[in-house]
């Protein structure tokens, strides 16, 4: 299985990468996309020291976090999703059916988009300062934490993008769903308990936004609790069961261009 | 050929209005794609608890993203995903054909769309009221006409400036990079994530001049009543500047640009 993705990841990489002048083109721009992103920041705190308890490191943090998951969406997900909405549309579903592999592993990384490895790197960048300008530095089990709390959070996230391609299957034009999926996200730009109570709990458990952006934020200023931990496993193990078995069922009720 | 066009004028809305209609859930998830006011309006909330930003306290706050909201849904438009996928799909031929410039189709079908957007704004306007009535202000009926004509120029900006990136592509493979490059200016620089009063005094100087603005903030606070109709006419001026200068470099480009299509043997 490891195998396949690797090749998956080689042949889209490739495929990403042909035509030169758009692959530069599209580099550039994706260094300026992530710094546009960051740049509220920069708005909020001229205007003040903290939103509720988080002071610029701390908000720097949750922005860098969101950067990896913008990076996730538009450089995997949102390819893919286009990819199969595509090959549903015009029939050629049924040549990667054939393929003598998992099918789900086809479809998520059938093509990626390089350009927005530039969100990873300003992510590092960004989350380095972060984390070398707080006040109180993170111990190894925070930081172990942080990573796996954000894994969950992805894990989850990656199953509403399962829950997308397979909605293709019924609903030929699901293409304005991947824009609704990236605008929802917007929200991970800030600590999550800037939002009111039940928009919180939204982004929380049904959007698992906050699971990748706030709770790994929190856990590197040391206060993670087991629950929270405990609360985006579950979620995350959830999302992927749920994802899989819709995807099964939706692979039983697709019927092709020919049938 | 303006009469051809102002007489398929009507016909054109009709159809425009029926594909809405025909794609309205599609249409839907797309509105709501522009939901970004409402999470800065959150964040913005929560800066503001104890002291007012930038001038603005809470409820002013409330109704400057509302407004944004609403002037945001006014102005939006998709024809440079359309003209970027005619131009290199060769569907644009069949389409040059027509006796009806392809743009003013595409206009008159961008417009269609607004009924259907109201309905979705509607309730969404109606929550934020309810959660605070204080927003709800009139600014006066000249303030309300000088709205209608900025909207109009902001759209007008926005549907020509994407014209000219999605024509781009009879040049460029793809042109979405540089529709993201734009979009992220816009953000920044138009008053949508914030009141331009947030940033630095010699920088306002300057975005002033710029064509962001105009397609966001001069139309928001025109209708938040926070300028006096008569202290806006200057950037509504700026405004109608910028829809010229855009009218111009889109005419150039598609002129250049056909010449260049032609060549392909299309």
């Amino acid at each position: 299985m490891l195998r396949i993705v690797k090749a998956l990841l080689r042949v889209s990489l490739m495929t990403a990468m042909q035509y030169r002048s758009n692959f530069l083109l599209n580099g550039i721009t994706g260094v300026f996309g992530a710094l546009g992103t960051i740049a509220p920041l920069y708005l909020v705190f001229r205007q003040t020291d903290a939103i509720g308890d988080w002071k610029l490191p701390e908000a720097a943090l949750v922005m860098s976090l969101f950067l990896v998951l913008q990076a996730f969406h538009g450089g995997i997900m949102e390819p893919n999703l286009g990819a199969v909405v595509e090959q549903v549309r015009l029939g050629s579903f049924d040549l990667v059916l054939l393929k003598p592999a998992d099918t789900q592993i086809l479809v998520s990384l059938s093509r990626v988009d390089p350009a927005h490895l530039w969100d990873l790197v300003i992510a590092v960048l960004l989350g380095g300062w972060a984390i070398w300008s707080l006040e109180a530095s993170p111990s190894p089990l925070d930081v172990l934490v942080a990573v796996a709390l954000l894994g969950a959070g992805l894990a989850a996230m990656y199953g509403i993008w399962i829950f997308a391609i397979c909605a293709s299957f019924f609903f030929v034009q699901v293409d304005n769903l991947r824009y609704l999926l990236m605008s929802v996200s917007e929200t991970g730009r800030w600590p999550v308990t800037v939002f009111a109570g039940w928009v919180r709990i939204v982004l929380t458990i049904l959007v698992p936004v906050g699971i990748i952006t706030t709770f790994p934020a929190m856990a590197i200023r040391g206060t993670w609790t087991l629950d929270t931990l405990a609360l985006a496993v579950v979620t995350a193990a959830a999302f992927l069961i749920a994802a899989r078995l819709a995807w099964w069922r939706s692979l039983a009720a697709y019927t092709s261009a020919s049938s | 050929m303006i009469g051809a066009m102002l007489r398929a004028t009507p016909t054109l809305v009709r159809v425009g209005f029926a594909r809405t209609i025909a794609y309205r859930a599609e249409m839907t998830i797309w509105i709501l794609t522009a939901l970004m006011p409402l999470v800065m309006l959150a964040l913005w909330n929560a800066v503001a608890k104890d002291s007012p930003v930038a001038g603005y306290n809470q409820v002013e706050l409330t109704r400057y993203f509302t407004a944004a909201l609403i002037v945001r849904q006014m102005t939006g438009s998709w024809i440079v995903w359309m003209l970027n996928w005619e131009i290199r799909s060769g569907q644009l031929s069949p389409q040059l054909l027509r006796p009806v410039p392809l743009l003013w189709n595409d206009a008159i079908w961008t417009l269609s769309a607004i009924p259907l957007r109201v309905i979705v704004l509607t309730p969404l306007v109606a929550a934020l009221v309810w959660w605070r009535p204080d927003l709800v202000a009139f600014p006066g009926w000249p303030a309300v006409g000088l709205f209608f004509v900025s909207v109009f120029a902001a759209w007008m900006i926005h549907f020509v400036f994407q014209c000219i990136i999605g024509m781009l592509a009879f040049w460029l493979d793809q042109t979405d990079g540089l529709f993201g490059v734009w979009f992220t200016l816009y953000s920044l620089l138009s008053g949508y994530v914030a009141p331009l009063e947030t940033f630095p005094v010699p920088v306002q100087h300057v975005i002033r001049f710029l064509p962001f603005r105009g397609m966001m903030a001069t139309p928001v606070s025109i209708l938040g009543g926070f300028v006096s109709p008569a202290d806006a006419l200057p950037d509504v001026g700026i405004q109608l500047a910028w829809v010229a200068t855009m009218l111009v470099i889109a005419r150039f480009v598609w002129r250049r640009g056909l010449a260049r299509y032609g060549a392909f043997g299309a």
